[in-house]
């Protein structure tokens, strides 16, 4: 049997979603047409904030945050090493350096570790929804607000995902979501989304991200190019409709990883499911002892899995100047020997789930 | 009789023949960074006659990437000229150094005997813009790099296939930015812009800055950005690329008469000096008319889609105010702004639109 970490292929062979994006030929309006409104429109509603906008990609959108908030050079920011580098790269990009602050055994930011990070320079918290799993956001506002700090949610990994019921990107000063091709909800290409409740953030970002015009011909300050095409929020839209089945078949398909996995506490160790929050599972991460070798072995029986990720950032080769090293950040770089992530996405089938989970349990049983 | 400025509508009447091709990018689920997109990036150096073209997010980000290439930076001073679109400007600034402006020409290019007048000990490179589809005075502007060993970038976002003395824009300066926005000679469904350069050193940083600074998917190698190409959008691109000479030719014969007849108007009509080493591909048709509002409103009440590119030059600009310019301080530009007008000039015009636009200017001239 094989089964893939992936299935766009079957996502997009999709006619209906042809139909809509022919749409687009009617108007030809390629750039900010009103498809991208009405993306923001139900996505702001879907994530319970009162504004949302349509950008190039989610780097995009936690850079352009930072510069809406006026964070730069001189400034410091806290995030996490475990991460998909784009968060410590948009921090770089607005000129000023990531502090990083180890993880918990959810693989999220470990709050009781914030507060020792904080310096008189720091000007912002980036938390990172790992995997599709919430982190502390409460405690995480309740630290910010004492010290005066923003707030930006990386929610690139977690469209629905929620604390009690708030979603998550609903908490901070903003929260940034990706739309790339790999995510939850996803375009076919390089896409972004940015929420906030504040309304001054939202003209700014709004007029950042078309080169800071307020009309066609006035210019009110310098901006850049970070537009999500026409064609994408019609993908995105699309998407849209089908995204809480999509996040519920996620879950049902972890729960039965989880329910398989949890009797193999030897070979296996699952992250921690808190009961108050819902994980969209964006990725299926698991810590496995011998990590290598499972891997082969599972790729020998037709199950692709992969590592997320194996080098943390701040062991990673522009982090030197930054003057951090191996042992700075101890749980973040155990993890990264022993995480494993299986595959997980809406199409995989009850059979393949029991693949999978039959093949590691055979890997560990022949020891 | 209805003359349009855009012609997407009809340029993209065959859309059904490149969904097909998306069809198959779809099928191989390569959405970032594939095998479309290297096809483009060889037929667009093929076309430019560099060594390599990168695909990128937008021709902002050409412009951006390549400063940020060669190292441009905060305390720097770069080069260009205050008519432009934003973008010019906005990389510049985005790039985290100063622009310095100088005055063009009669031919809407920066004027190359002001630019050793504008040269300080922070000059780190010359931008100059190939506007409105006219290249430069590359050989000029050339020498005198030389001369203060300055790099030149050259924002070629308007000027495919344009040339001087038979040498493409974009293949003067260490690197050439490209722009495939849907109202580009050459465009594609969304924002997209393209990088050209000979150099191997600039091609490999290009690569690694529009991908996060990743050398392999697990290794950073420099702190980067997200701005790729989409293999949907290359797939158009390439399908356009083959018809950017009809596109071009049929540009300048439309401009070519516009030239002849308009000529004729010489006391309310200045046409741009044309050079015969020139090869000019009107992405815009501007001239500078008597009674430019007049004008302009009676155009557009004929059914005749006239525009200004741009009525506001960027030293006046709001965003500008920071950087200290004022009214007067580039008469050319200013004086300019004051009567530049853009008929549309595109290559699905057809013979009784040009001479309906021709017929409606000597109307209100009353000639």
């Amino acid at each position: 049997m094989k089964v893939s970490y992936l299935e766009l292929p079957r996502q997009f062979k999709d006619e209906a979603l042809w139909q809509e994006i022919k749409k687009v030929f009617e108007s030809c309006q390629f750039i900010l047409g009103p498809e991208v409104k009405e993306f923001e429109t139900a996505f702001a509603k879907l994530c319970g904030t009162r504004f949302a906008l349509g950008l190039n990609s989610g780097t995009d959108a936690i850079f352009l945050a930072l510069k809406a908030l006026g964070v730069g050079p001189g400034d410091e920011v806290i995030t996490v090493p475990n991460s998909f580098v784009a968060t410590t790269g948009a921090i770089v990009a607005v000129g000023t350096r990531p502090v990083f602050v180890d993880v918990g055994p959810d693989y999220n930011i470990d709050v009781t570790l914030i507060e020792a990070a904080i310096t008189p320079k720091t000007k912002a918290i980036v938390p990172v929804h790992l995997t599709g799993n919430p982190a502390d956001m409460f405690e995480i506002m309740t630290i910010a607000k004492k010290h005066s700090l923003y707030v930006v949610e990386d929610a690139a990994q977690s469209v629905m995902a929620t604390i009690n019921g708030r979603q998550v990107g609903s908490f901070g000063d903003a929260g940034c979501f990706s739309l790339h091709p790999l995510k939850n909800l996803n375009v076919g290409g390089d896409g972004g989304a940015l929420t906030t409740d504040s309304e001054d953030l939202y003209r700014k970002v709004k007029l950042l991200r078309n080169h800071g015009l307020k009309n066609r011909d006035e210019i009110e300050f310098f901006g850049y190019n970070s537009r999500l095409d026409t064609i994408q929020a019609i993908i995105a839209l699309h998407g849209l409709k089908r995204l809480r089945e999509v996040t519920e078949k996620r879950i049902a398909n972890a729960m039965l990883y989880d329910r398989e996995l949890k009797g193999m506490e030897d070979f296996v160790i699952l992250p921690p499911r808190k009961t108050d929050r819902r994980q969209v599972f964006h990725t299926y991460v698991i810590q496995v002892q011998d990590r290598e070798k499972l891997i082969s072995f599972l790729k020998k029986h037709g199950v692709e899995t992969k590592v997320h990720y194996p080098i943390p950032i701040h062991l990673q080769r522009p982090c030197q100047k930054l003057g951090y090293k191996r042992g700075d950040f101890p749980v973040c770089e155990k993890q990264a020997e022993e995480i494993l992530s299986l595959p997980m996405h809406q199409y995989l089938e009850k059979e393949q789930l029991d693949y999978v989970i039959d093949r590691i349990k055979k890997f560990y049983n022949r020891r | 009789m209805r003359v349009r400025y855009s012609y997407l509508e009809e340029q993209f009447k065959d859309f059904e023949n490149i969904f097909k091709k998306i069809a198959e990018v779809v099928k191989s689920g390569d959405y970032t960074l594939g095998k479309a997109v290297r096809e483009f990036e060889e037929n667009f150096a093929a076309l430019i006659g560099t060594r390599f073209a990168i695909g990128v997010n937008s021709g902002t980000d050409a412009l951006f990437l390549s400063l940020k290439a060669i190292g441009i930076g905060s305390g720097d001073e770069v080069i260009t000229t205050p008519n432009t679109f934003i973008a010019t400007v906005g990389a510049i600034v985005a790039s985290g150094a100063r622009p310095v402006f100088v005055d063009i020409t009669d031919e809407f290019v920066i004027n190359s005997d002001l630019i050793e007048g504008a040269i300080t000990p922070r000059t780190r490179a010359i931008m100059p813009v190939h506007y409105a589809g006219v290249p430069a005075d590359m050989d000029k502007i050339m020498a005198i790099a030389h001369r203060h060993g300055l790099p030149v970038v050259e924002d070629s976002c308007q000027a495919i296939s344009a040339a001087v003395n038979g040498k493409n824009a974009g293949t003067f300066g260490v690197a050439g930015a490209f722009s495939l926005h849907p109202l580009k000679n050459l465009n594609v469904w969304g924002d997209s812009g393209v990088i050209v350069t000979d150099s191997e050193a600039i091609r490999d940083r290009m690569i690694l800055l529009r991908n996060h600074g990743l050398k392999i998917r697990d290794e950073v190698e420099i702190f980067g950005y997200n701005s790729r190409l989409d293999s949907i959008q290359a797939v158009v691109g390439n399908h356009l690329i083959k018809d950017i000479d009809w596109i071009t030719e049929t540009r300048i014969k439309w401009a070519h008469k516009f030239d002849k007849v308009l000529s004729e108007l010489s006391e309310f009509i200045t046409i741009p000096k044309r050079r015969p080493n020139k090869r000019y591909v009107h992405h815009l048709y501007m001239f500078m008319a008597k009674d430019r509002n007049h004008l302009l409103d009676f155009l557009i009440e004929k059914g005749i889609e006239a525009k200004v590119h741009y009525p506001i030059p960027l030293h006046l600009q709001r965003c500008s105010a920071h950087l200290g310019y004022k009214e007067g301080d580039f008469p050319v530009v200013e004086a300019q702004a004051k009567s530049i007008i853009t008929l549309p000039v595109h290559q699905h015009l057809k013979e009784e639109e040009v001479n309906y636009m021709i017929e409606k200017i000597k109307e209100f001239y009353n000639v």
